[in-house]
């Protein structure tokens, strides 16, 4: 795809005028974290490279209690929403759609809930500038700049971004303003110069994690698959589900029905597979009884399962359920003890 | 906008009969008509309350109702249970694998199930009725616990025993007997000895309690039935019932999509499957 380069604040100025259009989120940070706010004039405090947000993408797409339907009532009035727009998402969110896409847009029963957002949304991703001590995605394949999955991509440089567009919508969107950008050809070499360095910085950093290499992890996971391995990460989990909530990947939920005023409606909210119940039937069958099972299991979804099934990871290297798990559980850590 | 999967369809209550002092019948009809295959599964709601999956136990080949048989066994059945007749609830569906009937043409058919394992037996049962002339023989071998646990009393004991025994016979058995019992006691699993199926033209189906299955699967293989003569319905979890959910994930399934029939060859390498 062609780059061009777009300055501060014709940057602002886009966004402005999208705003029209989208209802725009973009990082925002607060302490040493960062966390979407939604804006309506400009960029201003935004924070565009760095890494990643707190919160994982899937919130937008899957939030964590949607409403999925209203029954036996009169009023199935389905209400107008601006689509949304993300900028500044990081290549381990914009992985997770490859997981996210699978589940909630595949044949025979797609999700309309799901779909709507993503096929109106826009997603202005961009490189990752630094990396955060948990970040892990280049030891499973993913690279800290994105390279698939985006509609723009912004690569921050001196005084601006390079910005590549990843789709139709996305060149659509350039074309449509294209004075406020400009050649991209001075910028390029360092965009890739930046890009090379910080790849090779987070490879430095993840090494001390030994991760098995991104083609072994799954041979090793099912050689590790009756070990004492499990018993003994599941030691200190404390069954709070926190992993699975902040995971960009995790997509399971649970339905739940209530009553309204005028019929009924379900609910449609996250779950978490570390909980007792979650595989547990009527008649109190419990496939996954133990905890250490449990624990395992989240690892055969994410490591064997998905490979499987779509050929890539249910994980992509966030690190977020590291400093989520209040036990101190460190994926880097479990993967690091599938070998050997 | 797509249509919304996770919409139950308005269902009146038609009747309720009590098979045995923990399982019930409903009969059925969905406000849109929900033609479903033997094996395949739909989701049972109370208004408001919740949700379950549940194989119809009656004939598919009929078309504007249905009858689902139903163990008070948790939360959402036990509310079932105190449903009556004209009252509502919701449906949606039909979902999952159907039982392959077009393979088990001209083939002798082993039916073996236990307890509430029979309702989704039960609908293959008719199926395989309504063309018998296609296959060769059935053998439905039927297990429960006490004869008061019996379902389908009037079909198993009387009404099915007329069938032509040429082509349909029957081996029921309790676990445990009473006075008023004659026939067979021993787990269900005894019938399956001395069979006189010509098992190189056979497949046997398997319903019941995850033990039931388990044992019943192995005295099969020990039988001489092969891997990929015997088909299992599997009850797992199945929430939302169309593969999103992730609460039934059997090693690279979901018993919602990819089941819950499933030919055992195909399931035989997953751990816990029959827990």
């Amino acid at each position: 795809m062609d780059l061009y380069f777009i300055n501060k604040p014709n940057l602002d100025r886009l966004v402005k005028s999208l705003s029209k259009t989208y209802k725009i989120f973009v990082p925002v940070k607060s302490d040493n974290s960062r966390f979407y706010k939604k804006i309506e004039e400009g960029l201003r405090d935004s924070v565009i490279g760095e890494i990643r947000a707190v919160e994982p993408i899937k919130s937008f797409y899957f939030p964590a209690r949607t409403k999925i339907a209203e029954y036996f009532s009169k009023d199935d009035s389905d209400k107008k929403e601006k689509p949304i727009a993300i900028i500044g998402a990081k290549s381990c969110d914009l992985a997770s759609f490859k997981v996210m896409d699978y589940v909630y847009a595949q044949e025979p029963f797609k999700d309309p809930f799901y779909i709507s957002k993503r096929e109106a949304g826009l997603i202005i991703s961009s490189d990752c500038t630094s990396y955060g001590e948990t970040c892990f995605c280049v030891a499973i394949g993913i690279m800290p700049y994105p390279t698939e999955g985006f509609d723009i991509s912004l690569s921050e440089v001196e005084g601006g971004y390079v910005a590549e567009a990843g789709s139709l919508k996305g060149e659509k969107i350039i074309k449509e303003y294209f004075k406020l950008f400009q050649s991209a050809d001075p910028y390029i070499e360092k965009r890739d110069s930046n890009r090379k360095k910080l790849k090779e910085d987070l490879l430095e950093h993840v090494k001390k994690s030994k991760i098995p290499s991104k083609d072994s992890i799954q041979p090793a996971f099912k050689n590790k698959f009756d070990s004492s391995l499990w018993e003994e990460v599941a030691k200190t989990c404390v069954e709070c589900g926190a992993c699975n909530m902040i995971c960009p990947a995790c997509h399971c939920f649970i339905l739940m029905d209530q009553k309204k005023e005028n019929g009924f409606e379900r609910l449609r909210m996250w779950d978490s597979c570390l909980l007792m119940s979650f595989a547990k039937v009527a008649g109190g069958a419990n496939p996954r009884k133990l905890l250490a099972q449990r624990m395992r299991n989240r690892f055969d979804k994410k490591f064997n399962f998905f490979p499987d099934t779509i050929g890539r990871f249910g994980c992509t290297g966030c690190g977020r359920c590291i400093e989520a798990c209040p036990g101190k559980i460190d994926i880097r850590e479990v993967l690091s003890k599938l070998e050997g | 906008m797509i249509d919304n999967p996770y919409l139950p369809i308005k269902t009146e209550v038609l009747d309720v009969i009590e098979e045995s002092p923990t399982i019930k019948t409903f009969r059925l009809r969905p406000e849109t008509p929900l033609h479903f295959k033997a094996g395949q599964f739909v989701e049972m709601s109370i208004p408001g309350k919740g949700e379950a999956p549940f194989t119809p136990s009656s004939s598919p080949y009929e078309k504007d109702k249905l009858e689902i048989t139903i163990m008070k066994a948790g939360r959402v059945t036990s509310m079932i249970h105190n449903l009556k007749k004209g009252d509502v609830v919701g449906l949606r569906g039909p979902y999952g694998k159907e039982y392959p009937l077009s393979e088990y043409e001209g083939k002798e058919i082993l039916l073996v199930g236990g307890g509430v394992g029979l309702a989704p037996l039960r609908a293959l049962f008719l199926a395989l009725v309504h063309d018998i002339e296609k296959y060769k023989n059935v053998l439905f071998c039927c297990g429960s616990k006490t004869p008061s646990d019996i379902i389908y009393k009037d079909s198993v004991l009387d009404k099915w025993q007329s069938l032509d025994k040429k082509k349909v016979k029957f081996r029921i058995t309790v676990d445990r007997k009473d006075d008023s019992w004659k026939g067979n006691v021993g787990l269900v699993t005894t019938t399956l000895d001395n069979l006189e199926i010509n098992l190189k033209n056979s497949f046997s189906i398997v319903c019941g309690p995850p033990i039931m299955m388990k044992f019943s699967t192995f005295k099969l293989l020990e039988v001489g039935y092969k891997p990929e003569q015997i088909y299992l319905s599997m009850e797992k979890n199945m929430s939302c019932g169309i593969g999103k959910c992730g609460h039934c994930r059997l090693g690279n399934f979901y018993a919602c999509k990819d089941g819950p029939v499933f030919r055992y060859d195909k399931i035989s390498h997953i751990h816990e499957i029959w827990d």
